[in-house]
């Protein structure tokens, strides 16, 4: 196959249009971490849960399908919500594996779950309506780069849940709770903020963030399927290694790095060997850049 | 004010407190003396509510509040500056203020004019705050960590050792505070292994020794007391 500079040019910018819903995911993950120092590894799972029930619900009542991208990222809230007190709120709060491990029992209970209601095959997801029709092209020297609309969307509207989350975190009480619990939880305590309370909204939050990004990931393929995932979560922690866990801006520049080559490595070897590079990446940080672009700034005193 | 009888705290099966009985009063500047390991910081947090005691009452203002969550202890007036500041190393010297303020739910003005009051109390603070916290030095943090309990509007202030990990010069500096802060009327409860520098500014000093309280009294009755005043204030003050 004969590939041109202006096709990696145009792969790169598709992906790194798509890319911000794995920025949001990895937000996600980096809040949870930030807050509790453990990775809850149902996010995803939620996430793509969330739409699922949004979707759902909409056909169920014969909503307008519009509905969908609110109810879905309200789901994705109650349903990360409920993982945090199956999964972390009565755990023994020092023992990180045993909230690993039963996040992963999340994740494969709301995966069969999901297969099982579905018979595990796909299902039309709406698409964005008017943006998923219109198409940009920009000529650039002597180059014509396109920019699908439904993909600008996307980013748009992930960039909007990226601003109201640092709204939230930096000019709210609640921000300022979540902050003092993640760096130090006794203190924060002593303030008379209650850590439980503080994570559970911290989950609700990142569940809303991601049950956006699944609607939005969904809606741009047109398709939901329980093979999201699995893709989701993995592609949720290699952003958050390569951000550095517990960086916001980390976690965002990663994102759409990975969305970026992601979308190159598709072009340059195929659909099957794609997520291999992508997995690859994952190792090439963890042995020559463990702390990611940010890592430090989780360091505690 | 804070009334504490009978009260077991252990780690596992070890048992860190040991029928600990003491009352601090409304005013007052209570102090418990005692050496490494003696269960001084595991008393405060007991009464914190940070730990769960197994047995025995503490009563703060005539309520039980041994089964009490920390963050309604705090709205009761009870707040803890805990040992080595912990402050919140990233957020702002204004931030950590505001944290400080969280369990009120008064008006934003009001918390305002205590972040004002603060400032004049300690002017350190106020040139810093924008400065992330964890880059102030020890002393300054120490500040810190007295300012952010102040602007909870406490009604008894534990201190956990102030004075550890600072310069001679600051443990000075920070006993002037507490010695102020206990002038103005503040009731403080004070745990300190700076047996002379405590002893000097306490109305009433019980020493803690091996989860077990040996000795309830006022300073003067340890400088009659041959063998406590060996044993803790050493023979400087004999020189």
């Amino acid at each position: 196959m004969n590939v041109e500079f202006i096709d990696i040019v145009q792969s790169l910018i598709d992906g790194v249009l798509y890319g911000s819903t794995y920025a949001l995911i990895g937000l996600g993950f980096t809040l949870i971490f930030g807050a509790m120092e453990k990775l809850n590894m149902a996010y995803a799972a939620s996430s793509i849960g969330g739409a699922y029930v949004g979707l759902g619900v909409s056909v169920l009542f014969s909503f307008p399908l519009v509905l969908i991208f609110f109810i879905g990222p309200i789901a994705a809230g109650v349903l990360s919500v409920l993982v945090y007190f199956c999964c972390f709120r009565y755990l023994p709060s020092n023992n990180h594996l045993a909230a690993l491990m039963a996040s992963i029992g999340g994740l494969f209970f709301i995966d069969e779950i999901i297969s099982h209601e579905t018979d595990g095959s796909p299902l039309d997801f709406p698409e964005l309506g008017i943006f998923s029709e219109a198409y940009f092209e920009i000529e650039f020297s002597d180059m014509f780069l396109g920019f699908r609309g439904d993909l600008i969307f996307v980013m748009f509207a992930s960039f909007v849940a990226m601003l109201f989350l640092l709204y939230l975190l930096y000019r709210t009480r609640l921000g300022l709770a979540t902050r003092a619990v993640s760096q130090q939880p006794i203190a924060a305590q002593l303030c008379g903020i209650s850590i439980h309370q503080t994570n559970s909204i911290t989950f609700i939050i990142a569940g809303v963030l991601g049950g956006i990004a699944g609607c939005l990931a969904a809606a741009s393929v047109g398709v939901i399927s329980p093979l999201l995932v699995l893709p989701l979560t993995v592609k949720g922690l290699i952003v958050t290694v390569m951000g550095g866990l517990g960086s916001i801006r980390g976690a965002i520049i990663a994102g759409l790095l990975v969305g970026g080559l992601e979308s190159v490595f598709l072009l340059l070897r195929g659909v099957n060997e794609r997520d291999i590079y992508v997995f690859l990446l994952l190792f090439i940080f963890l042995v020559f850049k463990p702390n990611g672009f940010f890592g430090a700034e989780i360091d505690r005193d | 004010m804070l009334k504490v009888d009978d009260l077991v705290t252990s780690y596992g099966l070890i048992k860190a407190l040991r029928n600990v009985s003491l009352e601090a009063e409304k005013g007052k500047l209570t102090c418990i003396l005692g050496p490494n390991g003696a269960g001084k910081s595991t008393l405060l947090f007991t009464i914190a509510g940070i730990l769960k005691s197994d047995r025995g009452s503490i009563q703060f203002l005539g309520r039980q509040i041994s089964k009490m969550k920390t963050s309604e202890i705090v709205k009761e007036g009870l707040v803890l500056v805990p040992e080595n500041r912990l402050v919140f190393p990233h957020l702002s010297v204004r931030e950590n203020l505001l944290a400080g303020a969280f369990s009120r739910f008064s008006r934003k003005d009001e918390v305002e004019e205590d972040v004002e009051s603060v400032y004049q109390r300690f002017p350190i603070l106020k040139e810093r705050y924008l400065q992330e916290a964890g880059t102030l030095s020890g002393g300054e943090q120490q500040m810190l960590a007295v300012a952010r309990a102040l602007m909870a509007r406490p009604k008894l202030l534990l201190m956990d050792e102030p004075s550890v990990g600072l310069a001679p010069k600051i443990v000075n500096t920070i006993f002037e505070i507490i010695k102020t802060l206990s002038e103005e009327g503040i009731s403080i409860v004070l745990v300190e292994q700076n047996a002379v520098k405590a002893s000097a500014i306490a109305d009433h000093i019980y020493l803690l020794d091996q989860g077990e309280i040996t000795f309830s009294g006022s300073p003067d009755e340890i400088e009659d007391n041959d063998i406590i005043k060996r044993a803790y204030l050493g023979d400087i003050t004999e020189s």
